[in-house]
C-alpha cells in the first residue's frame, strides 16, 4: 500500500446542470469551477494546480484546455493539465489530483471535469464514442458502445438467472432518484413497461437501458486536512483510492461478465480505507447502461456474482434499501458528460455529507464509494469517502 | 530501435491472413502461450520472442449484439451482428462483423462462424457455417 503524507479532503464542490446545454466547453468548466471555489470559501489564488478531465474538447474547438481555464479563473501562472481516459476521465483525473495533494506537492488544487458533445448529433456522438473502444477489433467491426455493453449483457443473461426485465429495474430506480436532482439531465419517471417497450438500440439493450449523451461540468476543491481545518467549513475526507485496468477489448477478457479494473480498484480502495463493502452506506457507480450497474454492484462486493439482478429487483439498491446505489440518478438519469461524470459522482457525495442533497439525502450515511470506468471498463477508479462531523 | 511502422505492419499481417479466412497469432517461444498477432509481448511471460501460427478462422459464438442503431460507416449495412467468438483450437477470442442477422434467434450462443475476409469498411467479415 502506498505511503501517503497528507490526508486529502474535498473542501468544495460545484456542478452545472447536465443535459443539452448552450455554453461552450470552456464556459461550462468555468461555471462549475466558480461554484466549487465559492463552495470551498477560497480565493482562486489559493489554488496551486489545476486538473482537468475532458475527452472530446476538439469537437468544441478547444484542446489544451487547462491553461485556458486557469487563465479565465484569473490564475494564468498556476499550472494545470488535462487528462483523458474515456468515460472514466473524471475519476482517473481525481486520482492524480488526490495523489499530488497526498504526496505533499500541493495543499490546494482544483479538479474539474467537463464535456460538450451534444452539438454534433447522435450519429456523430455514437461514432466519436466508438473511438474509445479498441477500435481495430470493436468500433471498426461495427460495435457501438451500446453494442459492446449489449454483448456483455447477453453474456450475463445467458450465464446467470437474470432477465431483461431485471435490467429495467435499474433504469426505473435511477430515474426515481434523478427526479429529485435539480441538475439531472432526464428528470422523468419511467415504468418497467416504458423500458421494455422502448426501441431496441443494440439487442438486448433498449433505449431506456442507455444513459443519454450529455453536456456538463463538475468541479471540486481538494486540499490537505490542515488546509481544510484552517478554513473552518464542512468537508469530506477521501480515505481510499484505487485504480485498475482490464484488457481494452471485450474479446480479450477471460470472463465477459466481470470487469477486472473495478475489482482491483475496489480492493485497493477498501484496503486503504480499512473497510469492507459492508461498511459502505451508499455508492455512486458507473451505470452507463443498466447491465453496467448490475455488474458494478457485484464487482464492488455489494452482492455475490450472479445475484445483483435479483437484489436490485427486490429494492435493495433504492434510496432506503440496504445499499443505496446512485442516489443522484446516476449516469442513466443525471446524465453522462463523460469528462465530468467521475467528478460529478463526488459532488453528489459532498452534497450528501454536507447537508445539501435535499430530498435524496441518505440519512445517517457516513461512508460512501464512487466508481467510474472508461470504455467497457478498460480503466477504472474507485474512491472511498468519509463524512467529517 | 523499434520500427515506427510496426503497428501498421502487424495489423497489415493480421488483415492479410483474415483476407484468406485465417486468424494470425504468435506463439511465445518461452512459455508457448498464443496471442493475437497484434500484441507485441506475451501477456503471460512478457517475452517478445515468438513464432507465427495461423488458425483456421472458425469458431463458436460466445456473445453478440445486433446493432439496430449503427455507428458511422455501418448505417448502410442493414441489420448486422457484432460477434465475439472463440477461435477453434486457440486460447483466445476474436470479434467481427456478421451481416443479415435480424433477431437473436438467428444466432444462438455456440453457433459456428467462419472468417470470410476483411474489408476497410466493415472490418473482420464473418459468415455462419
Amino acid at each position: 500500500m502506498p505511503c501517503m503524507r497528507n490526508k486529502v479532503c474535498v473542501l468544495g464542490a460545484g456542478s452545472t446542470k447536465y443535459g443539452k446545454l448552450n455554453e461552450s466547453v470552456v464556459e461550462l468548466a468555468l461555471d462549475a469551477s466558480k461554484e466549487a471555489i465559492n463552495s470551498a470559501g477560497i480565493a482562486p489564488k489559493e489554488i496551486e494546480s489545476g486538473y482537468i478531465s475532458n475527452v472530446f474538447g476538439v469537437s468544441d474547438k478547444q484542446v489544451h484546455m487547462a491553461p485556458v481555464i486557469m487563465s479565465n479563473l484569473g490564475i494564468p501562472y498556476t499550472p494545470g493539465l488535462t487528462i483523458e481516459s474515456a468515460c472514466g476521465s473524471g475519476s482517473i483525473m481525481l486520482r492524480e489530483a488526490y495523489a499530488n495533494v497526498a504526496a505533499g506537492f500541493y495543499d490546494c488544487v482544483l479538479a474539474v471535469g467537463v464535456e460538450k458533445i451534444t452539438q454534433v448529433g447522435t450519429v456523430q456522438s455514437t461514432t466519436l464514442f466508438s473511438y474509445c473502444s479498441d477500435f481495430f477489433y470493436e468500433g471498426g467491426n461495427g460495435a457501438s458502445f451500446p453494442g459492446l455493453f449489449a454483448s456483455i449483457a447477453r453474456a450475463y443473461l445467458t450465464r446467470y438467472k437474470a432477465t431483461e426485465e431485471d435490467l429495467a429495474y435499474v433504469a426505473v430506480k435511477n430515474h426515481e432518484n434523478g427526479i429529485l436532482n435539480p441538475k439531472a439531465h432526464v428528470r422523468k419517471k419511467i415504468t418497467i413497461e416504458d423500458v421494455m417497450q422502448s426501441p431496441v438500440v443494440a439487442s438486448p439493450l433498449k433505449l431506456y437501458d442507455c444513459c443519454p449523451f450529455s453536456d456538463g461540468a463538475s468541479a471540486l476543491i481538494l486540499c490537505s486536512e490542515e488546509f481544510a481545518k484552517k478554513k473552518g467549513k464542512s468537508y469530506v475526507e477521501i480515505i481510499g483510492s484505487g485504480r485498475g485496468a482490464s484488457p481494452a477489448a471485450v474479446q480479450s477478457r477471460e470472463d465477459i461478465t466481470t470487469i477486472p479494473s473495478t475489482v482491483n480498484a475496489a480492493r485497493q480502495a477498501y484496503e486503504m480505507a480499512k473497510i469492507t463493502p459492508r461498511d459502505v452506506d451508499f455508492a455512486e457507480v458507473h451505470d452507463c447502461f443498466t447491465i453496467a450497474e448490475v455488474i458494478d454492484t457485484e464487482d464492488l462486493g455489494f452482492f455475490k456474482k450472479g445475484e445483483a439482478a435479483e437484489a436490485i429487483r427486490s429494492g435493495a439498491t433504492k434510496r432506503k434499501g440496504e445499499i443505496p446505489i446512485n442516489p443522484s440518478g446516476g449516469l442513466k438519469s443525471k446524465g453522462h458528460p463523460i469528462g465530468a461524470t467521475g467528478v460529478g459522482q463526488v459532488v453528489e457525495v459532498f452534497e450528501q455529507f454536507t447537508g445539501k442533497a435535499g430530498d435524496r439525502t441518505i440519512h445517517e450515511a457516513e461512508i460512501a464509494v464512487t466508481h467510474n470506468f472508461g470504455a467497457t471498463g478498460a480503466s477504472a477508479a474507485v474512491h472511498v469517502f468519509k463524512k467529517i462531523k | 530501435m523499434s520500427d515506427p511502422n510496426q503497428v501498421m505492419n502487424r495489423r497489415s499481417r493480421f488483415i492479410e491472413a483474415a483476407s484468406r479466412g485465417k486468424i494470425l497469432a504468435n506463439k511465445c517461444v518461452k512459455c508457448s502461450h498464443s496471442t493475437l498477432e497484434t500484441a507485441y509481448f506475451c501477456e503471460k511471460c512478457s517475452s517478445d520472442l515468438s513464432t507465427t501460427e495461423e488458425y483456421d478462422g472458425l469458431g463458436k459464438v460466445v456473445t453478440f449484439t445486433i446493432q439496430s442503431v449503427a455507428p458511422e460507416g455501418f448505417t448502410d449495412a442493414g441489420l448486422y451482428a457484432w460477434v465475439v467468438f472463440r477461435v477453434d483450437g486457440a486460447p483466445f477470442k476474436v470479434s467481427g462483423f456478421l451481416k443479415d442477422i435480424h433477431a437473436p434467434s438467428d444466432l444462438p450462443i455456440g453457433s459456428k462462424v467462419q472468417v470470410t475476409g476483411f474489408d476497410e469498411k466493415h472490418g473482420l467479415l464473418l459468415k455462419r457455417v
